[in-house]
């Protein structure tokens, strides 16, 4: 029987039992916590959409196992806004309109707090957009989003 | 950016909006498909009793259809499972659901399937290795054949002062929707529901009621948000078999396809050989022949779309005296051939503008030239004998080469500069309706599609609702109701949503005027509304009443003062004279754009890239100027994919190998270049205030401009897609 784990989530802590070595962090974060802001594509670590934060390192949570993190605190979309950083993100995408769907936004915007929460102010606008990369996006066609990092870099100066 | 943001955009980035994927309910299993082991194939035996024998699992095939669908036969040329032959490989045979998602995988791959395995057919070119004969109507593997001519061709050839012949072939390219198909399904109480990520709830109750052999009153689709559509949702999928494992077990079934499983059932673009013949005499285009093989995979005879709707964009948007056009639909062992973004018009852009850009450069005119006095314009008569509408191909076309010249003067050394034109046809045809209701708040604008993404529901229709009532943008709420309630529209697909819907909305806008014009005694109309005061307001000259003296008690507790309005437009007509077999299609709004790319290509291995990129188009009025740019840069850069690295590749035994992210490319971040978008106006739609379409324009220049551009750069002459760096090698003889 797996050992129960504990993971902080969006700054609660939450006690979970019962959750199978094999489990994924992205299936324990949609099914068993409820978060389905977080959101399923490959399931295999291409596009990029299941991107949270672990202890604040931009992680895609469907190459995860759930074990492997216990301990850890968890940043989904839902709680992105708790942050400033995270408020500055989504105002940016708002702002440049850098969305369609939807689907891929949540890891976008996760994916780019975890690097300016790693790179800090100094990161430049191509930095940013280059390591981005591994997040896939079919409608936009990815230069609203560098619209909308670019608008974070000018705010930060 | 001054912009508003999108109405969508709270709910996406706060990671509330609910999509398919994420739909739950409680005591609901979990589904999954029982894929066929090989491509064709005599259906020996499904045996479901390994399946069955793992607690809490239900399995159903082709035998349990009698008891879940009691005194229905479904639609007889599309079995839900099927009961004899397998037609393409993991073509399902058999449905699982079982309480987690792992177990029903583990239970589908339980079901023993027997399949005595027949010859595959995967390469449209081994039915018809070269260009069939009469006898093809009676090929199995016909699904369509079109016909059409003008004039004696061969006589023209024959006197021509240049006559160029080609062969292209262009690939299987995915829409790639990052959601992959999902739903959920519950049946009880005579309804069949199911709520789902579709492009168009109303056909999807079609299709199930069709499928299943239910009457539509019966289907009650809920549309969730749609993690993109790109055509790959326009139709049922997975729903018929959510709602029959449902039925089956009792519970609640939710269906989703893993990303493998999305690319191996999804219907898409497959193959196509196109036979290129252009004869030119004083430098005009005097006769032409185009002879399209499409793969159509397991598409049923006689309702193939795709053929006919083709050849109108082989011959198109360029004068052509006389012309023999004939295309034939090919079955292969594949999912049958689906939309995918103006469905095969980028592959038949690709085609037309590389061989005519040829056929200049043979007969010794400017290729830009060449095209640009044959370009229809309004007046002129398509070659099928359609009156051409308000068009501004042409205009869009002569900006796009002065762009490109001024980028040709600064390329440097291995660029290059291609200009290609595109056209399409939006589909204003297919019609839909709304139910507005006023209240003293606001307008709210019912209706039945959830907007997927492109803006053309929460966006457009409400910015022509705004519009045509005179109120701010913020006072208009688009509203969705379910098959149930809603009023009918035909679906978000088709760049036809703002359009059609914004008829209705214009529509229904005049029943409410003229209800409150009598409602306040006049003698007319009213002409608008405003806000005054924080509320709706009547204005009639110089008198302005609150919306709320003018609703009765009735409507002021409920829905406020409800109008509908529908709109059901139609297409052109063409010369059935000229039509000889098959059916083509007549357009109904002419929609046209013109592109530059410049590349930039290494000499030492093919590679190409996109440098920068400019997009002119005739869009009619613009709604609504965000929505419009953000069309355009998407648009560009999916056709950059199919320009460049898109491929869906099958094996001679009908696998699919390339079923995955890494090894099927899209653009990303990294490889898109900066886009100028421009558009050209005073060419009026059939749209709202004069809109047309543009959720599809976008795509359909790209590949043909990024080949110019190749051409330009290297005078690698390019004549399948994509332009890989391996073909463009082959090009340049490096290989």
């Amino acid at each position: 029987m797996p050992t129960p784990i504990v993971l902080t989530v969006n700054g609660q802590r939450r006690p979970l039992d019962r959750v199978p070595d094999s489990e994924r962090l992205l299936d324990t974060i949609r099914w068993r916590l409820g978060l389905k802001g977080t959101k399923e594509g490959c399931r295999s670590g291409e596009c990029g959409a299941c991107t949270v934060l672990v202890d604040g390192v931009s992680t895609l949570s469907c190459l995860t196992l759930t074990h492997e993190v216990d301990g850890a605190s968890l940043t989904t979309i839902e709680g992105v806004a708790a942050d400033p950083v995270g408020r500055n993100v989504q105002e940016a995408f708002a702002r440049a309109g850098a969305l369609q769907c939807g689907y891929c936004t949540p890891g976008f915007v996760l994916a780019l707090v975890g690097l300016l929460k790693e790179r800090g102010a100094d990161a430049s606008t191509d930095e940013l957009l280059t390591d981005l990369g591994g997040n896939l996006c079919r409608c936009t066609g990815y230069l609203s989003i560098a619209r909308a990092v670019s608008l974070l870099q000018r705010e930060g100066e | 950016m001054t912009a508003s943001p999108r109405p969508d955009a709270r709910p996406k980035l706060e990671g509330s909006a609910v999509f398919g994927m994420d739909l739950e309910s409680p005591g609901m299993l979990w589904g999954a498909l029982v894929p066929a082991p090989v491509a064709h194939g005599r259906l020996r035996s499904v045996d479901l009793a390994p399946a069955r024998a793992i607690e809490g699992v239900v399995a159903i095939g082709a035998a349990d259809l009698a008891s879940l669908l009691p005194g229905s036969s479904g639609d007889p040329d599309r079995p839900v499972f099927p009961t004899d032959t397998v037609a393409y490989r993991n073509q399902p045979v058999a449905a699982v659901a079982a309480p987690t998602r792992e177990l029903a995988r583990q239970a589908a791959r339980a079901v023993r399937v027997e399949v005595e395995p027949l010859p595959v057919v995967s390469d449209l070119e081994e039915v018809f290795p070269e260009w069939p004969g009469p006898s093809a109507d009676s090929s199995p593997h016909v699904a369509a054949h079109v016909r059409a001519r003008e004039g004696d061709v061969e006589a023209v050839f024959r006197t021509a002062d240049t006559v160029v012949r080609e062969v292209y072939r262009t690939s299987s390219v995915h829409q790639v929707a990052l959601e992959p198909h999902a739903c959920l399904a519950e049946v009880g109480d005579g309804k069949w529901r199911v709520r789902t990520s579709t492009q168009s709830p109303f056909g999807a109750r079609e299709d199930i009621a069709s499928l299943l052999g239910v009457p539509e009153e019966s289907v009650v689709v809920e549309g969730t948000w749609v993690g993109g559509g790109f055509g790959g949702k326009g139709s049922a999928l997975l729903e018929p078999y959510a709602l029959l494992l449902a039925r089956a077990a009792g519970r609640p079934v939710k269906l989703a396809l893993g990303y493998r499983e999305e690319f191996l059932l999804g219907r898409t673009t497959l193959p196509s050989v196109i036979r290129m013949e252009t004869a030119v005499a004083h430098g005009r285009i005097v006769a032409r022949r185009v002879r399209l093989l499409l793969d159509v995979g397991n598409a049923l005879p006689g309702r193939d779309f795709a053929t006919g709707f083709a050849i109108g964009f082989l011959l198109g948007p360029y004068a052509t005296p006389a012309f023999e056009v004939e295309g034939y639909a090919v079955r292969t062992n594949k999912p049958a051939f689906g939309p995918h973004r103006a469905p095969f018009a980028p592959q038949c852009a690709f085609v037309l503008e590389s061989h005519l850009d040829h056929v200049a450069r043979e007969a010794g005119v400017d290729p830009g030239a060449f095209r640009a006095a044959h370009l229809w314009k309004e007046g002129d008569r398509t070659p099928l004998g359609q009156a051409v509408g308000p068009f501004g191909l042409a205009a869009a076309f002569e900006k796009a080469r002065a762009i490109a010249a001024r980028w040709r003067a600064e390329a440097g050394p291995d660029h290059g500069v291609g200009v290609a034109a595109g056209f399409w046809s939006t589909g204003t045809g297919a019609g839909g309706e709304v139910r507005l209701l006023l209240q003293p708040t606001g307008l709210t604008v019912v209706q039945g599609e959830r907007e997927i993404g492109s803006g053309s529901v929460l966006a457009g229709v409400a910015a022509v609702a705004a519009r045509c009532t005179g109120l701010p943008r913020d006072r208009v709420t688009v509203a969705y109701e379910t098959t149930a309630r809603a009023p009918f529209d035909s679906g978000v697909y088709g760049s036809r949503t703002t359009a059609v819907l914004g008829r209705a909305v214009e529509e229904a806008t005049r029943m409410l005027f003229a209800d409150l014009g009598r409602r306040l005694g006049l003698a007319e109309p009213v002409p608008r509304l405003a806000v005054a005061e924080d509320e709706v307001v009547v204005v009639a000259g110089t008198t302005r009443r609150p919306i709320r003296e003018v609703l009765t008690e009735a409507e002021r507790t409920g829905d406020g003062l409800v109008a509908t309005g529908r709109h059901y437009g139609k297409g052109g007509t063409i010369d059935e004279r000229k039509v000889e077999a098959g059916a083509f299609y007549p357009f109904t709004d002419f929609t046209g754009a013109a592109h530059v790319a410049e590349v930039s290509v290494d000499r030492g291995t093919g590679t190409v890239r996109v440098v920068r990129y400019a997009a002119v188009h005739d869009a009619g009025t613009i709604i609504d100027p965000a929505s419009a740019s953000a069309q355009i840069e998407g648009g560009v850069v999916m056709g950059l994919g199919t320009a460049l690295t898109e491929e869906a590749l099958w094996s001679e035994d009908g696998r699919l190998l390339n079923a995955g992210l890494l090894d099927y490319r899209i653009p990303t971040l990294g490889s898109v270049p900066p886009i100028e978008v421009t558009f050209v106006e005073g060419f009026s739609g059939a749209g709202p205030f004069g809109a047309k379409g543009l959720g599809e324009p976008p795509i359909i220049p790209v590949a043909a401009a990024v080949a110019l551009a190749v051409r330009d750069a290297t005078g690698a002459h390019v004549t399948e897609l994509p332009l890989s760096s391996e073909r463009v090698a082959r090009a340049l003889n490096l290989l």
